[in-house]
């Protein structure tokens, strides 16, 4: 009764959904071919779903997942209703890996699918992206984080970065926490004190060079000074929002600005008070959107001043410069070519490291190296020094690959890394490299070299006192290969707990065998473990060795599904570096949602795969990559969403 | 129920809405004796944490009788003021089905709002308003800040189990459901904000005066801004506006400070404080890393808070569990692989360790709190302290039965000096009572709460 409804309802949103489309971008020829493609898969998509998708959850998984149980809080109901929809989208991923790893069903079910139905329901589930419809997403408004406000402070008014250092750090992730405290917003008024204080002259002294550049000459004696403030408020208002002031935003300044003349301020006085107040104001503590977009509309390109933003604090973490302003202002940056242009520009500059700092870090998981508990008795190496050398390390391989547009395999696989004397003691090349700076080193050994026998992410994926080859081969899994690892099922023992005098002569690799022995831990560990174990010659803090801690030999053989059999580090490597498709897509996914802030969902894979064609086309080629993303139908698009109406509480 | 204060909710409530053109402080300051009736000082409510729980038989009281004279190991460090403390056995946490392997994600997020978060939307913040937020949305507005958030590590956590938001692990204040409040861990930024940039402790720096006006602006600017914005988005700006608002409260009360200042300079006593009262105390920021000076002055800042009137709630992260290590107490080990201990007597003896250690600190608050005269009594006479843990044992996760110490008589209001061997109830109804002590009236239970439990209360 339900299935007519939800696929006539489903044709009407499409076709409203394709007209408004076609009204907002005319002019893009090109992606027609694409979009009829998208119509075709559709149909066949919704088809599948029907006749598939549905059935299988019905039989299989709704007795608890529907809507009288909901094990687990889960329920299928409404993704089985708008299978289109993004927290629908959440729900199949899930219920993708589960099945994929037969966690699902449960072994106890009454009904279990064969193999043949099982591999068919994946399989289909693989067009389920075509449900969703053409969405670039809307602009989120965001908070600079911490880094992004002081790189713009320095960029705006030369002060040092450090202005900012005592702002509390973000959290990120899927779930970045975007609360404001009212701690925060007090820093901010406070930073904004000290920052005046530092750039503009004390009273009655002669204007400082920045004061000038800021507010202009004095102006001439008889001239009227609010004539004047206006049009300071102007540019200033250009330069700290990024983009040009409203006339209310003037108007606002201005306000200031009779607030400080009634209180009987002099004029560079009252300008500083101008300034303070753009400061604080949320049109420079945010990324807000310029102009509003004529109504009626529902997807139309990004302007270009949201496009430098957008490009700049991705690429560079500040504001955009003069070049970036200037092409924006001449409304010409949007051009593919010079957006093009404009990313080899960015990429090839020295603040283009901000992207290890703000998205490579997160990416390998190096953000919290500095601050991670090791056992300093175990592990006296791990000095501060140390630290920032393994950090150091993987930032400067990261940007050579990026800096000299290299294959994103090179990730996996090269031949060069870089090294200090601290950090080569790791490496056991102390004798050949020494001294505190990073330095680039040729690699003989063919165990070293890429991110699976880089020590800080050998480190990171280790506890205090011992490795964890688990940890590391959902890291390789995750991180590397874009795979969903599910969560360890609930009331499973850890390694701990075994029984001493059981385990007390095995090897970490024997001991987490036998904890496989589990039927529900084999699903998941039967792929974990080998990766894991194939890294076992690395110990917690990246050295080689050859014995585990129990004296036992390393055991480095293993296989991966498909057959892919391994002996050691560097074979694995081979294995997982021939592996183009999937390290790309990952890369592609994980640095696309970071360049959105927001996460994947429905219509994105699709633009992906158009994405990858263009990536291995080019080979897979660094840059390519980063371009592709910026010059990306959601990265240049977005949805207006409708002003919330004016009454909060208005339902 | 019980009302400590001048003024109803319905005032107090407007005032939280209101533009503040002068703090309330003048009209609702709890020493402004109104027309000689005689006033008692306010009810604060303070909360200490220590994840991973406790060893059971180290911490409990032997018998009822026992407690005062020779109390548990743990508990040694409270000796002198365990007649100001009161400890009850047998209060539940909140189950963490369908969350099993969410342990220590839950443990200090479900610790103030005694809830599991909402399993469809995990990965967001979505929980529900917590205990200390709860008083501080009735009692803030009384206060120069409503609310005191401290921690002594970052809270940075990342892992993620069962899909839960990383941000459970290391915040246990939420202001709205979706909104968790971050804590400061710096001693100096908390000292600015206590008073203002200023060298020295109780004395208030100067503050600009056009800044409030000024805020005032900005806040109408945005209001324009918010105007053209999704819901989402407005729900951000709002979270500014908020805190924006408050900045602008907290200079408003500085400014009633310094006026307050020039008057008593002046021979005019308007002071709330008795003579009396103790001075307000000195902090000295301590130089080291070492982590009991570090926890102590964060302590001493609390206590100043507190003593000053400057806020009348506030939360101490004192350890999250994060794979902290305890370098001070001569070992490294982290203390969470420790608090899997299968009874080995060595890791049995560390755990012991942490938990007193965390315990001397919490000791270390009250004493001080006790040595401080405020009216008629002490500081300490006027608050409400607990120190607790969100699991009973760290080995195996037990949530049954968890560790709770609440210092202070709460104005009266609580009957000290006891332990309660048997008390029958949960988290929830724990921190329903805690507010009902400080006078915070509920319109609904916290969290899993069914009732008050009466035994702890004053008849």
């Amino acid at each position: 009764m339900t299935k007519p409804e939800t696929i006539r309802s489903g044709v009407m949103a499409m076709t409203l959904w394709a007209v408004a489309f076609t009204l907002s971008l005319p002019c893009q020829a090109d992606e027609s071919a694409d979009d009829k493609y998208f119509a075709t898969q559709q149909v066949e998509a919704r088809r599948a779903f029907r006749e598939h998708i549905t059935p299988f959850v019905k039989t299989y998984c709704a007795d608890c997942h529907g809507d009288k149980k909901m094990k687990g809080g889960i329920t299928f109901s409404p993704a089985l209703k708008n299978p289109g929809t993004a927290s629908a989208n959440k729900k199949w991923k899930q219920a993708l890996a589960n099945v994929k790893t037969h966690n699902m069903p449960p072994e106890d079910a009454d009904e279990q699918p064969t193999e043949e139905e099982r591999q068919k329901f994946l399989d289909w589930m693989g067009k389920i992206k075509f449900l969703s419809p053409k969405d670039p997403g809307s602009f989120v408004i965001r908070r600079l984080t911490k880094v992004e406000y002081g790189n713009t402070l320095h960029d705006l008014l030369g002060v040092d970065v450090a202005v900012a250092q005592d702002l509390p750090d973000e959290v990120f992730g899927e779930g970045y926490l975007n609360t404001l405290s009212p701690l925060q917003t007090e820093q901010y008024l406070g930073i904004a004190n000290e920052v005046l204080d530092r750039i503009l002259a004390p009273k009655d002294a002669p204007p400082t060079a920045m004061q000038k550049r800021l507010f202009g000459e004095l102006p001439a004696p008889g001239s009227d000074l609010r004539t004047e403030a206006k049009k300071v408020a102007r540019s200033l208002a250009r330069s700290a929002y990024r983009r040009p002031a409203s006339e209310a935003e003037v108007g606002v300044l201005m306000q200031v600005f009779d607030l400080a003349t009634k209180n009987k301020l002099a004029y560079p006085a009252a300008l500083r008070l101008m300034l303070k107040a753009a400061l604080v104001s949320p049109q420079f503590l945010f990324i807000t959107p310029a102009q509003e977009a004529a109504s009626g509309q529902a997807i139309v390109p990004l302007d270009d001043y949201q496009l430098a933003c957008r490009l700049s604090y991705l690429l560079w973490a500040t504001m955009p410069d003069a070049e970036l302003s200037a092409l924006a202002d001449n409304g010409k940056l949007h051009e593919p070519a010079v957006l093009q242009a404009q990313v080899k520009r960015l990429l090839s500059d020295q603040r283009s490291r901000a992207l290890f700092d703000g998205f490579g870090a997160q990416w390998l998981g190096l953000g919290d190296l500095k601050s991670q508990t090791f056992d300093s008795a175990k592990f006296p190496q791990m000095t501060g020094e140390m630290r920032s050398a393994m950090y150091d390390e993987a930032r400067l391989f990261f940007d050579s690959i990026v800096r000299e547009n290299r294959s994103i395999v090179s990730f996996v696989d090269s031949d060069y890394t870089f090294l200090n004397g601290t950090l080569a003691m790791l490496y056991g090349l102390e004798k050949t490299v020494t001294g505190k700076e990073m330095r680039k080193v040729k690699l003989t050994n063919a165990n070293r070299g890429g991110i699976l026998g880089m020590p800080g992410i050998l480190a990171t994926t280790s506890f205090p006192n011992r490795t964890s080859p688990v940890k590391r081969g959902v890291w390789v899994l995750e991180q590397v290969l874009g795979d969903h690892v599910p969560p360890a099922p609930p009331n499973v023992p850890a390694l701990e707990k075994q029984d001493k005098n059981k385990v007390a002569y095995l090897t970490l690799r024997q001991r987490t065998e036998l904890h496989r022995t589990n039927a529900v831990c084999a699903n998941c560990h039967k792929i974990l473990d080998p990766i894991g174990f194939g890294l076992e010659n690395y110990d917690a803090i990246g050295r080689w060795r050859d014995q585990d801690d129990t004296g036992g030999k390393i055991d480095a053989v293993g296989e991966l599904p498909g057959g892919k059999h391994f002996t050691s580090p560097k074979e694995l490597k081979v294995i997982i570096a021939a592996r183009k498709d999937e390290l790309a897509r990952n890369l592609t996914q994980k640095l696309l949602a970071y360049a959105l802030c927001r996460q994947l969902e429905g219509y994105d894979e699709i633009v992906v795969d158009h994405l990858m064609e263009t990536i291995a086309k080019e080979g897979y080629r660094m840059q390519t990559l980063i371009a592709e993303i910026i010059t990306s139908y959601p990265f240049v698009n977005h949805r207006i969403q409708e002003p919330a109406p004016s009454t909060p509480h208005a339902k | 129920m019980r009302n400590n204060f001048l003024m109803d909710r319905r005032t107090c409530l407007r005032g939280i809405g209101a533009s503040l053109a002068l703090p309330l402080l003048e009209t609702m300051g709890w020493a402004d004796a109104i027309k000689g009736k005689a006033v008692k000082p306010p009810v604060r409510l303070g909360f200490m944490y220590m994840p991973h729980g406790v060893i059971m038989d180290q911490f409990w009281p032997a018998t009822p009788e026992s407690f005062l004279k020779s109390p548990p190991p743990a508990l040694e460090s409270l000796r002198g003021v365990l007649d100001q403390c009161l400890l009850m056995k047998g209060i539940s946490g909140v189950p963490i089905s369908p969350f099993n392997g969410a342990p220590h994600a839950l443990e200090l997020s479900t610790w103030l709002t005694a809830q599991l978060p909402d399993a469809d939307t995990r990965n967001q913040i979505n929980i529900a308003i917590s205990a200390d937020q709860i008083a501080a949305n009735y009692v803030g507005a009384l206060t120069a800040l409503p609310s005191l958030e401290l921690a002594t590590m970052p809270q940075t956590h990342k892992e993620n189990q069962e899909g839960l938001n990383e941000g459970y692990y290391s915040h246990c204040s939420f202001r709205s459901p979706t909104q968790a409040v971050p804590a400061e861990t710096n001693p100096r930024s908390v000292l600015n904000r206590l008073f203002g940039k200023s060298d020295k402790a109780g004395v208030t720096a100067p503050a600009d005066p056009l800044d409030r006006q000024m805020l005032d602006l900005v806040i109408g600017g945005a209001k324009n801004l918010r105007r053209k914005l999704p819901q989402d988005d407005q729900h951000k700006l709002d979270e500014y506006l908020d805190s924006v608002r408050a900045v602008e409260r907290r200079i408003a009360a500085i400014e009633y400070r310094q006026k307050e200042a020039a008057l008593e300079k002046a021979g005019v006593a308007s002071s709330k404080r008795k003579a009396s009262d103790s001075p307000p105390i000195e902090i000295k920021i301590p130089v080291g890393d070492k982590r009991s000076e570090y926890m102590q002055v964060m302590c001493d800042l609390n206590v100043l808070a507190f003593q000053t009137d400057t806020t009348r709630v506030s939360t101490y992260i004192g350890s999250t569990p994060n794979g902290v290590s305890y370098p001070e107490l001569g070992f490294n080990d982290a203390h969470h692989s420790q608090t899997h201990h299968n009874n080995e007597a060595g890791k049995v003896g560390k755990v012991a360790a942490i938990t007193a250690f965390n315990i001397a600190q919490f000791a270390y608050m009250v004493k001080k709190m006790h040595s401080l005269k405020e009216g008629n009594g002490t500081l300490l006479d006027n608050c409400i302290m607990m120190w607790g843990s969100g699991l009973e044992d760290g080995n195996k996760h037990a949530r049954g039965n968890l560790p709770f110490i609440v210092a202070g008589k709460g104005g009266g209001s609580i009957n000290t000096g006891r332990f309660l061997a048997n008390t029958k109830g949960n988290q929830g109804d724990l921190l329903t009572t805690l507010l009902a002590c400080a006078g915070v009236p509920l319109d609904r239970p916290i969290g899993i709460a069914t009732k008050q439990i009466k035994e702890m209360m004053k008849a």
